[in-house]
């Protein structure tokens, strides 16, 4: 260490610099134009190893000749200082990794440079923990992506590469969906703007054309500014377990046929037994020439073959496996169909029939043929209903309003009402209290279109009291499923 | 003096045939559209025969079956089910009703029935219970 004492101007200038030479952390060479190191600090000896004598190349690196590519040279050419980043040999012969920063020394001020310092400062473990989190970020079993506002992939993770593709530089729904335009649901979209992280799952198309299903959580990365310049995706490969959930449906689905078919034999041998009875009474009217006879047995056929119409019908309904075509619609119009619809039927029933939507609903994306069948069905129950019921003054009323962004649709009726052990098996196949006038399918159909909305169906009722069954529909799940049938018509 | 079946089925339809064929051919059919019904015209009328459906909104057949076997009053009475249930003619009983203590229905007719064959099974129910011929 230097003297701790000066005495006058250069002197103090001199101490200033031999102490600031040893002081500072990180290691100081300065080097002639031959490549000698002509000057050291103790941090460079402890790293590097013994100096005095020899060229910089033997020091920095163990060579016996000067590096193909020396930045000493360039800055003794130009005069330049540079900063790089260098792989050298420490004294103990072990891998040293450092950011050097060479400068001119010219001894007169100006001119001439006579000498380069280097000062290097060491970045080994740096380096070792940005290889460890490179393998990290490429190994983890997840695509990972990071994108720019303009949704282009500015770094992308070895699993996504290998799944998806080279992509840099190229937009992320190109990648992950093959789509020339954003996609309509981008959960990006939704980090950019509110900086928050958002979830989602999606299927995409990996670069041989397989399907990829994946959940993926869009994180914001923000540097110098409050303002999100990227976007770090991260999605988890769920393409196994939706495989695997396919499977458990389609095993379920198997049994719920066996079930639905028994259903149906049960029904339709319920239906043979019923004209059975119209064939042998027709005939026996006949036979003992009672006209009577005859038309009883004949009205037994007619109601049969109805019946066998209303299942074929009913069944077909329920077994349609489609997703619902959502168009935006106004389900006032839905509610003033039905009643049109139906007003007759329940006048002739001495039955009132009347719409209370409130004021102000807005429009929604429904499927309009299916919110049809689900309040055909709920209102031809409703007037049955009344027409079981000992009430006076028979009422069936159709709502429809909006609770907190949930559109309901609802039927009321002041007729029979259930008990709790119907009202158990309302939503059970072939289920029905309308002996051989029901089919036991309308009401499974009408929640089967409902929770195809993303909704769901409520009953309340009281045996003598009546029932109200409500058909909530969320609208944010509405939307969601728009944009996603959106999204496949665009992608078709 | 006529033999009495009583009828439980919930479909008006199949009722009305399996009586009308019981009425043309000498016997007294009473109808009862659910098993509360059924078991009370059971009690009151005490009937030769029951012939009962499995399918009702309410309670089922196999229920009354039950019930009428511990009915110290009609647990004697023969019981023919006539069912949708079963497939090709066999119906398994002991699906329903797992307990060996309740013995199996006196038969099982298959809906849909003719009426030579139900007739056929009602006339050896009762011609094979004893001390019921008339």
């Amino acid at each position: 260490m230097p003297e701790t004492k000066a005495t006058n101007g250069g002197e103090l200038d001199a101490w200033a610099f031999n102490s600031i030479f040893e002081l500072v952390p990180f290691s100081i060479a300065i080097i002639d134009r031959d490549y000698n190191v002509v000057k050291a600090n103790n941090n460079f000896a402890s790293y590097f190893g013994e100096w005095r004598d020899k060229k910089c190349y033997a020091v920095y690196k163990k060579l016996n000749a000067p590096c193909p590519h020396c930045t000493i040279r360039d800055v003794f050419a130009d005069g330049q200082p540079r900063v790089n980043d260098v792989d050298g040999i420490d004294q103990y012969g072990r891998k040293a990794h450092y950011i050097g920063h060479c400068a001119p020394l010219r001894p007169d001020g100006r001119g001439r440079v006579d000498y380069v310092v280097e000062m290097s400062l060491d970045v080994t473990g740096t380096g070792m923990w940005q290889q460890e989190y490179q393998i990290l970020f490429d190994r983890v079993p997840c695509y990972i992506t990071v994108i720019d506002e303009d949704y282009c992939i500015v770094r992308a993770n070895e699993s996504f590469r290998e799944n998806f593709g080279d992509v840099l530089g190229r937009h992320c729904y190109e990648m992950y969906k093959r789509r020339k335009t954003r996609c309509a649901n981008c959960p990006a979209a939704k980090t950019f703007k509110d900086g928050r992280v958002h979830h989602s799952e999606h299927q995409g198309t990996g670069k041989r054309g397989q399907k990829i299903h994946y959940a993926v959580s869009t994180s914001p990365l923000i540097r110098d500014s409050d303002r999100v310049a990227h976007v770090i995706e991260i999605c988890n490969d769920i393409t196994e377990q939706k495989k695997l959930e396919h499977e458990v449906i389609e095993a379920e689905r198997l049994a719920a046929v066996g079930q639905t078919v028994a259903g149906l034999a049960h029904s339709i041998k319920n239906i043979l037994m019923g004209l059975e009875g119209g064939k042998y009474i027709v005939s026996l009217g006949l036979q003992k020439n009672d006209k009577d006879l005859v038309s009883q047995g004949w009205e037994m056929l007619e109601r049969n073959f109805d019946k066998t119409t209303t299942l074929v019908k009913d069944f077909l309904s329920f077994s349609k496996g489609r997703l619902p075509k959502l168009v935006m619609v106004d389900p006032r119009t839905l509610v003033d169909e039905i009643v049109d619809l139906y007003k007759d039927v329940a006048a002739k029933s001495g039955i009132e029939l009347k719409a209370e939507p409130d004021d102000g609903i807005k429009p929604a994306p429904l499927d309009p043929d299916g919110i049809h069948t689900c309040l055909t069905n709920l209102v031809s129950n409703a007037i049955d209903a009344c027409l079981m019921g000992e009430q006076k003054g028979s009422l069936v009323t159709i709502r429809v309003r909006e609770n907190r962004d949930v559109l309901v649709f609802e039927v009321t009726d002041n007729g029979c009402g259930m008990d709790y052990e119907i009202k158990k098996k309302i939503f059970t196949t072939f289920f029905t209290t309308k002996g051989g006038g029901g089919t036991g399918l309308g009401l499974l159909t009408t929640r089967k279109i409902v929770q195809e909305h993303g909704g769901k169906i409520i009953v309340d009722s009281q045996k003598g009291k009546g029932a109200r069954f409500r058909m909530e529909f969320p609208r944010a799940r509405l939307k969601s499923l728009y944009l996603e049938s959106e999204e496949e018509t665009e992608g078709d | 003096m006529a033999y009495k079946i009583l009828i439980v089925e919930d479909e008006s339809d199949i009722a009305t045939y399996l009586a009308t064929v019981l009425r043309v051919n000498g016997f007294d059919p009473t109808v009862a559209d659910d098993v509360e019904s059924g078991l009370h015209m059971a009690r009151e009328i005490r009937p030769d025969l029951i012939c009962l459906d499995i399918m009702m909104p309410k309670e089922s057949g196999i229920s009354m079956y039950t019930r009428l076997r511990s009915d110290a009053v009609l647990k004697d009475i023969p019981v023919i089910i006539i069912s949708g249930a079963g497939q090709d003619g066999n119906f398994d009983f002991r699906l329903y009703v797992p307990d060996q203590a309740v013995p199996e229905p006196d038969y099982y007719l298959e809906k849909p029935v003719s009426a030579d064959h139900y007739l056929s099974v009602v006339n050896e129910i009762l011609s094979a219970s004893p001390g019921r011929e008339r």
